[in-house]
């Protein structure tokens, strides 16, 4: 069921490994930026760091010989990290809906929670 | 009385009170853990070290038991240190508590002493029960694991009982979950088998079940809490948070778990499964990234306790490379069959133990410098921050230091030992004298020197960050009136 990876492509291996889950941030990274701020061209830089994230998928499956059942986890790798932030965006957004626009004042905290201690700074 | 600037215990609740001592053993085997560790990566450049007197296997094995022990301790700290805070209540059974902390202490001191002075001889049932049990990561005597279990139950007891009588708050219905499993599945490594196969399979159960499941969502609900207290994220964030980790890790971890069955004998459908959740392992930890990021952004890193949310923060980074990158590296059986038990794994462990462990004990034990000094202010202009900003940074290089440092190890072990030389004596020697190993092997020194002084400083910082301040800081304002703010039902009769 499984062919070891060749010797030649041990780094290849490697690399693409931590490549998918470094691309699989930065997508998800560009696409709540882009979203937060409103700048749709960010959007293009995440859909770009997702080809980054298939690409190194392609190449990892390529590097460790994966046929059979080990093709339906690449794709379901690649269709649910596409999906992923779409959903944690609308989450994000049903989270936060009530907060108040702004910065929290200093001590970090909103201004609906947080009071002052005697002598406080 | 509360007074600002020096430590008074008068200035925390009795859980708090409690896990101070915690936190208390947990530097000091923390301490341990790092003295042992240093004597055991002198020992790979200097064989004849020690030899006779403190051997490797017993300074490796204090090394690794001091860690998950001291993890243990700065854990069950944490939850005594939220635990009236989050239930809006006093602990209840307090005072059993009290008398399970100084059992498991006395026991893990007289473990520890065993483990230096009484490790020779043959291995039988006797010394199974009173000695040694064998099992890597958990070798600690049959009397001591029964020991540790009754304490978790005392502990078990004091949590649940304490949250129904109280609130039970997301946090706090995650933290009695997770302790059920977490008691549970250590028996799972107390039962003896002669079967190497069968023996490593339950092994496992707790190995990677504590691990990646029930340590991962203990430390996900006292994030929760964590970013509460120092940025003042609202509860109905947090909780929206935890109870999404908490479902993937779960539900990747259990499953994921056959990405340690691919060598020990276990039918193939272990390779798909294992793959294939293994794959979704990270998937958590990007979200936590992009959770840490984004509270972060919101409050502008405002913050009531700056050493505090800068070792948060460490966490969720850390949690990521360390678990996620450098666990999905060399996860799936292709690449699995090379790098199992090298320096690879040895990479993998010290990153994601440190990220996504000892950081968020380290902010606790700030949590708790802040508040046994009167809620003293630890924000910007601290006398004195240079110390924990160092020790942020020396910690942090000496472990990245060491891991890449291992990584090179091996990489280098894999190629020449298992895949030119197929695993054989001859391949295993060739790597170990290869000279890419033996500079990586003096690298990881140098970053252990730098790691052991960031420990130093980070002991200083913890006896005296706060001394003298005069300034309070902010208190939020759930922490005295949690059902104004949280929303959540309020407390039960008390």
């Amino acid at each position: 069921m499984i062919e070891p990876v060749h010797l030649d492509n041990f780094f290849i291996a490697f690399f693409s490994g931590a490549m998918v889950v470094m691309a699989g941030a930065l997508y998800a990274l560009l696409f709540a930026f882009s979203r937060v701020h409103g700048l749709p061209r960010l959007m293009i830089a995440a859909y770009g760091a997702y080809g980054l994230l298939a690409a190194a998928v392609l190449t990892l499956a390529y590097a460790l010989n994966l046929d059979g059942l080990w093709q339906a986890v690449v794709l379901a790798m690649l269709v649910g990290y596409l999906l992923a932030p779409h959903g944690i965006w609308h989450l994000c957004e049903g989270t936060h809906e009530h907060q108040p626009d702004g910065a929290a004042p200093a001590g970090g905290a909103t201004p609906d929670n947080v009071i002052r201690q005697p002598g406080g700074n | 009385m509360s007074t600002v600037g020096v430590i008074n215990l008068d200035n925390l609740n009795g859980g708090q009170r409690l896990a101070v001592k915690y936190f208390t053993v947990a530097v000091v085997l923390f301490a341990a853990q790092i003295l042992f560790g240093m004597l055991a990566g002198l020992q790979y450049l200097y064989p004849d070290l020690l030899r006779g007197v403190l051997d490797f296997n017993v300074n490796r094995m204090v090394h690794i038991n001091a860690m998950v022990v001291w993890m243990l301790y700065g854990f069950i700290g944490a939850i005594y240190w939220l635990l009236e805070d989050e239930s809006g209540t006093e602990v209840v059974g307090l005072r059993l508590g009290e008398i399970g902390f100084y059992i498991l202490t006395a026991a893990v001191t007289v473990v520890v002493l065993v483990f230096l002075l009484v490790q020779w001889g043959p291995g039988t049932d006797t010394t199974l029960w009173f000695i040694n049990e064998g099992r890597e990561y958990i070798e600690a005597p049959r009397w001591a694991d029964i020991g540790i279990v009754a304490v978790l139950l005392v502990f078990f007891y004091n949590v649940a009982a304490t949250f129904m009588k109280g609130r039970f708050t997301g946090i706090g219905g995650v933290i009695v979950l997770d302790l059920v499993a977490l008691a549970g599945l250590y028996l799972a490594g107390m039962f003896y088998t002669t079967n190497i196969s069968l023996d490593q399979y339950w092994w496992w159960w707790v190995i990677h079940l504590w691990v990646e499941a029930t340590w991962e969502v203990l430390v996900g609900a006292i994030m929760a809490y964590g970013l509460m207290r120092t940025l003042g994220v609202r509860r109905k964030i947090v909780t929206t948070w935890l109870y999404i980790e908490v479902a993937l890790m779960f539900g990747a971890g259990i499953l994921g778990l056959g990405h340690h069955y691919f060598w020990i004998g276990t039918p193939q459908y272990w390779f798909g499964i294992g793959g294939l959740f293994s794959a979704l392992e990270p998937v958590p930890l990007v979200a936590m990234v992009v959770h840490a990021v984004y509270d972060s952004g919101v409050h502008k890193m405002k913050n009531s306790n700056h050493p505090a949310l800068a070792w948060l923060i460490a966490h969720a980074f850390g949690n990521f490379f360390g678990a996620g990158v450098w666990g999905f590296m060399h996860t799936l059986p292709q690449i699995n069959l090379y790098t199992h038990g090298t320096q690879w794994s040895a990479s993998h462990g010290h990153l994601a133990f440190f990220g996504a462990y000892a950081t968020i004990n380290i902010a606790f034990f700030y949590f708790a410098i802040q508040k046994a000094r009167g809620n003293v202010w630890m924000s910007g202009g601290m006398p004195g921050d240079w110390r924990w900003k160092w020790s942020l940074a020396l910690l942090n290089i000496g472990v990245w230091g060491m891991t890449i440092a291992m990584l090179v190890a091996g990489y280098d072990q894999s190629q020449i030992e298992r895949a030119i030389n197929g695993s054989s004596w001859m391949g295993y020697f060739a790597a170990q004298s290869n000279v890419w190993f033996v500079q990586a092997m003096n690298w990881r020194m140098v970053f252990g020197w730098i790691t052991a002084a960031g420990t130093v400083l980070l002991i200083w910082d913890l006896m005296a960050l706060g001394r003298g301040e005069t300034r309070k800081a902010p208190v939020y304002l759930d922490e005295i009136e949690p059902d104004r703010v949280s929303g959540e039902p309020a407390p039960g009769p008390a």
